[in-house]
């Protein structure tokens, strides 16, 4: 059988290798370490805007995904980075080869897999926050009010958090405020007329008013914030046309926390991308560095020459040995002879 | 009788070189964390010096700057010396820097100490800034047209919110400046008029407070108008209500804020000052070692190291003594002159 991808490494190449292989080792745990923490923070901003995502949305599938890749590529790291060190070592080897062979598959499968995973939810995911991001900002803004109500009793407090730390009002703008109840029925004075006719005016008998909590409220504004009547242009002195922008925060949370989850999964999908890339590099490499060893039997300091490979044999070769093990019935062609490796007694049931 | 002597052999001497020259390094790491330490403190109160008057005070952050330099330049040198010390003839040249520099150690733990009690000590005079750079703040808040005030507000205003505060010492110091500018008043009012007429100076007080000093943890909507006025609100009750605006006035919230960082910093440098002291009395141990190897061509024989080569009392005696010395040689220069000149005369 022809190996594939062969290579021939005497002793010098060897060394170099070895060398190489182990500084990739360190930076791919280094990069592994990135993407566990790129991961984990991503997780601790889901769970702080837990309330504000709908619990449909898929999005946390992916820096949980991450989170197992990057564990399994500081793990390959760290494992590639002990294998290469000892392979330069004749003494500190023979342990490290029964655990090569696991290492390799696990990473290939595992830890490759993963990481493909996790790349392929970067591309498709961060659309899926869109909607979350709509229905969940919807439900907060229709329970601010129910400030006491059991399971609800935070909205009020999150909400307002959510305005003031990130600089934005409503869900598109403030006047999504104008078409909710805000304010809490036990605070409305049932006597006072403008209260009824508030309720009346609408079908679902809600007290709609044109005003913002406080937490819209800009301290760039050169103003005290004004925060009721912000549909009447006269209620307010001096009120400036040109500069609404000012009193209030303009941006809605939608779209500025749709770009700081979406930035936050691009910085996770890049460290991904390098981790994918070093790891690949690392398993071709250990795989090089075993095969070379294997042909050397033991004595590996010597300075003879080996050939390194990825597979003993072409696809073709793998499949048909594989098809022979499971005993069919079947003529080999006759421009192959039979493989030295496999035991004779597999000839029998051919025979 | 020597102070706290011990015997060391070869193996020791080496030891005890090797381990100084690791703690060494590690207090290289410490000297550069004192530095960052001072370097955050000072940015730290940079931030906020707008309300602090500009004039605050920083001298803790600078002298953590300044240790955290001098730790690494001398445990770097220290380090350099303990490795050298096992080979006769590098250590040759640094034997007669050993004294004084050991003299600059001691110097230099003193002052570690005494920059750590500064951190504890130092508070009272930041309450006093605080408590006047806020109160021209508050005062400053309206004039958002005046240029190099403008951002007042801002600053006051992202303040009460990061810090969970409001006003001064509680909400009702924005009861007694006016806060709104000027130029929002709509002078035709008959509520404004009656207002401006109302106190001697001829501001416009209100009983509000601005947006900033909102609770958001309260259950209702904010009350940032007529808060003294239970009428004016449903179900609302002044002298009950506690969740409605910040409680903290912001002078005692930063006041502790800071106390808690110079706190933790100053309990940071005692913790490098015990591992300084710790190496400076192994260092002057590795030196005694080394000075007092009786015979220099061999050098696996024992010798013995100490603190001191007399105990507390004559060493402080003999230091004295030095002192007089310096003092009496000049007396008896002049002495023999008089004699000189009296036999002389006689």
């Amino acid at each position: 059988m022809a190996p594939v991808l062969p290579v021939v490494l005497p002793l010098q190449p060897r060394i170099r290798l070895a060398q190489g292989l182990w500084l990739l080792s360190w930076l791919l745990a280094l990069a592994g370490g990135l993407t566990l923490l790129c991961s984990g923070h991503l997780l601790a901003q889901l769970w702080h805007l837990g309330t504000f995502l709908a619990p449909s949305c898929p999005f946390p599938a992916l820096p949980q995904t991450a989170l197992a890749a990057g564990a399994m590529a500081l793990g390959t790291g760290l494992g590639g980075a002990g294998a290469s060190q000892a392979s330069l070592d004749a003494a500190r080897y023979p342990p490290w080869r029964g655990v090569l062979s696991p290492l390799l598959v696990a990473g290939t499968a595992a830890g490759g897999g993963l990481l493909a995973l996790a790349l392929g939810l970067t591309l498709v995911l961060p659309a899926s926050l869109h909607q979350g991001l709509e229905e969940g900002l919807e439900a907060a803004l229709a329970h601010y009010k129910d400030t006491e109500v059991p399971g609800h009793c935070q909205a009020k407090r999150l909400m307002d958090e959510l305005q003031l730390r990130f600089h934005c009002c409503g869900r598109h703008g403030y006047k999504d405020w104008f078409g909710v109840q805000w304010v809490s029925n036990r605070y409305l004075d049932p006597s006072d007329q403008d209260v009824v006719d508030r309720i009346q005016s609408n079908v679902e008998g809600l007290y709609l008013i044109d005003g913002v909590p406080f937490s819209c409220c800009n301290p760039h504004s050169p103003r005290p914030c004004l925060q009721n009547q912000l549909s009447d242009p006269y209620a307010h002195p001096l009120f400036d046309p040109r500069q609404p922008n000012l009193n209030l925060w303009a941006q809605g949370c939608h779209e500025v926390l749709l770009g700081h989850l979406q930035g936050l999964a691009g910085t996770l999908g890049s460290t991904l991308a390098v981790t994918f890339l070093l790891q690949a590099l690392v398993l071709v490499g250990l795989r090089y560095l075993q095969t070379a060893l294997e042909g050397l039997e033991g004595v590996i300091d010597g300075e003879g020459e080996t050939q390194g490979y990825l597979f003993p044999g072409g696809l073709r070769d793998i499949l048909k040995t594989a098809w022979l093990q499971g005993g069919t019935a079947h003529k080999p062609a006759p421009e192959e002879a039979p493989p030295e490796e496999e035991p004779p007694k597999e000839d029998l049931p051919e025979a | 009788m020597a102070l706290l002597k011990v015997k060391f052999d070869q193996k020791k001497r080496v030891k005890l070189a090797q381990g100084l020259w690791l703690m060494n390094w590690l207090s290289v790491l410490a000297g550069i964390v004192l530095f960052s330490l001072g370097l955050f403190l000072k940015i730290e109160l940079r931030k906020r010096s707008e309300v602090m008057n500009n004039s605050e005070s920083h001298f803790v952050p600078n002298s953590l700057i300044g240790v955290g330099v001098l730790s690494c330049v001398l445990n770097s040198l220290a380090g350099k010396i303990c490795y050298d010390a096992l080979d006769p003839a590098k250590y040759a040249k640094w034997k007669p820097w050993l004294k004084p520099y050991l003299a600059v150690c001691i110097l230099f733990n003193v002052i570690l100490f005494l920059v750590a009690l500064c951190c504890f000590l130092l508070r009272g005079s930041l309450e006093s800034t605080l408590a006047s750079g806020l109160r021209n703040g508050m005062k400053y808040y309206r004039d958002t047209d005046t240029p190099g005030r403008c951002f007042m507000k801002k600053t006051i205003d992202m303040l009460q919110i990061e810090f969970r505060c409001c006003g001064n010492n509680g909400f009702r110091d924005w009861f007694e400046i006016q806060w709104i500018s000027n130029r929002y008043l709509d002078f035709s009012a008959k509520e404004v008029k009656d207002r401006i007429k109302s106190n001697v100076d001829g501001r416009y007080l209100v009983d509000g407070v601005p947006f900033s000093c909102c609770n958001p943890n309260s259950p209702r909507p904010c009350i940032q108008y007529q808060l003294t006025n239970n009428s004016a609100h449903y179900s609302y009750d002044h002298q009950t209500e506690e969740l409605n605006l910040w409680m903290q006035g912001c002078r005692a919230s930063l006041l502790s804020y800071y106390s808690g960082l110079m706190n933790f910093m100053g309990v940071v440098t005692l913790l490098v000052w015990l591992f300084e002291v710790s190496i400076t009395a192994g260092l002057r141990y590795l030196h005694t070692a080394l000075e007092s190897v009786s015979n220099p061509e061999d050098p696996e024989c024992e010798s013995e190291g100490w603190l001191l080569e007399k105990s507390v009392p004559e060493t402080w005696k003999a230091f004295v003594e030095s002192f007089k010395k310096l003092g009496k040689s000049n007396q008896v220069e002049v002495e023999g002159a008089d004699a000189g000149q009296a036999p002389e005369a006689g």
